[in-house]
């Protein structure tokens, strides 16, 4: 056993309070001049435009309030289910007097697990946030897909839990409805990642 | 791209759940998160290249002065090393940083604080590590600063610390604390972590090797990431 090394404990989260912005979208709340550019703003740029879908919705707390002061990332695929390091991440916050976020982005295809299994396609999504001890992570299906066989739907639904909260509404043509209820009846779900 | 990462032990990390910590009361999800096995989509995540980082980006006592006019308050070095689970060091993850001033005041319409602005600093940094996972800053002492939860409490001096490693299952947000800040021990978001070695791996530690060298106060803050299988057999081969 000598050549088994200790696994360390890794290092605790704590809440990203409520002026995450200074560090992480700087630009956005007019710190200029720091950092050239916010980082995901612009998830696949170099893509052609005519391919992209909007993903808009609000994170709402248990009182049912739209809230502003969070910041979502994003991590997903391009349209052949290809993850590439360059692009496909994304990082935005809700408008702050609608309360809504947009997600402008490719839509993602069918992803090949580690497995060889096949994962429909999805978007993994993180929430940061004052009152969040932890960054909290789901993840967006697209209704209209195949989500029959996909390994993780299939293990939400066997532990008896409505899967609906993590499918991301078609609401018109390449736009999409996906709102996070972080308490309640209606409560997301959210993934131990 | 990684191999599967090992499951996060969430003892070591804080309770959603905190109602000492009143904002996490409205926010906390109730239910329990779903575990399953990594797939392709957490094992990996964006890489940052290092010509998006700035000369001065990790200098916040000099990346927002106006005609090299510093900010007030005592200068210091932050550093430290990140690696994964296995003390493997992880060259190339980028490290974002943001603090309040030496007043306690954060650039940030939503402080509510009546300290001070200090025009010189912004309090954002960044970094990507070295390939020795190395990192460091230089900045302003951030001063502790009175916040509204069961009544007026005080927040310890801190940094808040975003870091990305290899992959998106690797990613951690967290804050570091000032070795001998007495304020540490009464702070509800320090205590949603119940593991008593968990909570003292956030204090950084004052390093009086580099008095000479630097000329700063320097604190060290290692960062540990979650590891993979990957890693963990790579080490297993080292050590037949």
């Amino acid at each position: 056993m000598s050549d088994i090394k200790t696994v360390l404990d890794e290092t605790p989260f704590q809440t990203a309070g409520p002026f995450l912005h200074i560090g992480c979208l700087p630009n956005a709340i007019n710190i200029e001049g720091v950092f050239d550019n916010d980082l995901g703003v612009k998830p696949f740029a170099n893509k052609h435009y005519d391919k992209f879908i909007t993903i808009t919705g609000s994170v709402f707390d248990g009182d049912g309030k739209a809230l502003d002061d969070i910041m979502l990332e994003t991590w997903q695929s391009d349209e052949n289910g290809v993850y590439s390091p360059e692009s496909g991440f994304a990082r935005f916050v809700p408008n702050s007097l609608t309360k809504k976020f947009n997600l402008y982005t490719l839509k993602p295809g069918f992803i090949n697990n580690i497995d060889g299994k096949a994962q429909s396609p999805h978007i993994l999504l993180s929430i940061s946030s004052r009152g969040l001890n932890m960054t909290l992570n789901t993840r967006i299906y697209f209704e209209g897909d195949d989500l029959i066989n996909d390994p993780l739907l299939s293990i939400v639904k066997n532990s008896r839990n409505d899967v609906s909260s993590l499918i991301a509404k078609k609401i018109d043509e390449d736009i999409y409805l996906f709102d996070i209820f972080l308490q309640g009846d209606k409560e997301t779900i959210f993934l131990d990642i | 791209m990684v191999e599967a990462l090992i499951k996060r032990n969430l003892k070591t990390h804080p309770q959603l759940n905190f109602p000492d910590y009143k904002s996490s009361r409205l926010r906390a999800p109730k239910n329990k998160k779903i575990s399953f096995s990594s797939t392709s989509t957490e094992i990996s995540g964006p890489v940052f290249k290092k010509d998006i980082i700035g000369k001065l980006d990790n200098d916040l006592t000099l990346n927002f002065s106006k005609n090299n006019i510093l900010p007030i308050g005592h200068k210091i070095i932050v550093f430290g090393t990140i690696s994964d689970q296995f003390a493997n060091p992880i060259e190339g993850a980028l490290i974002e940083i943001w603090q309040a001033n030496a007043a306690g005041k954060y650039l940030h319409h939503n402080d509510n604080n009546t300290a001070p602005v200090d025009p010189n600093f912004a309090g954002c940094g960044r970094y990507i590590t070295s390939s020795k996972g190395y990192y460091e800053f230089i900045t302003i002492q951030p001063g502790p600063y009175p916040y509204p939860n069961r009544g007026i409490e005080w927040r310890p001096m801190h940094i808040h610390f975003s870091v990305f490693g290899k992959s998106f299952g690797q990613r951690l947000i967290t804050q570091m604390y000032f070795e001998g800040d007495p304020l540490i021990n009464s702070c509800p978001m320090v205590n949603s972590i119940s593991d008593k070695k968990a909570k003292q791996s956030l204090i950084s530690t004052l390093d009086t090797s580099r008095y000479n060298t630097k000329k700063l106060l320097s604190y060290k803050f290692d960062i540990i990431l979650r590891g993979t299988n990957q890693t963990f057999f790579e080490n297993r081969k080292e050590g037949l």
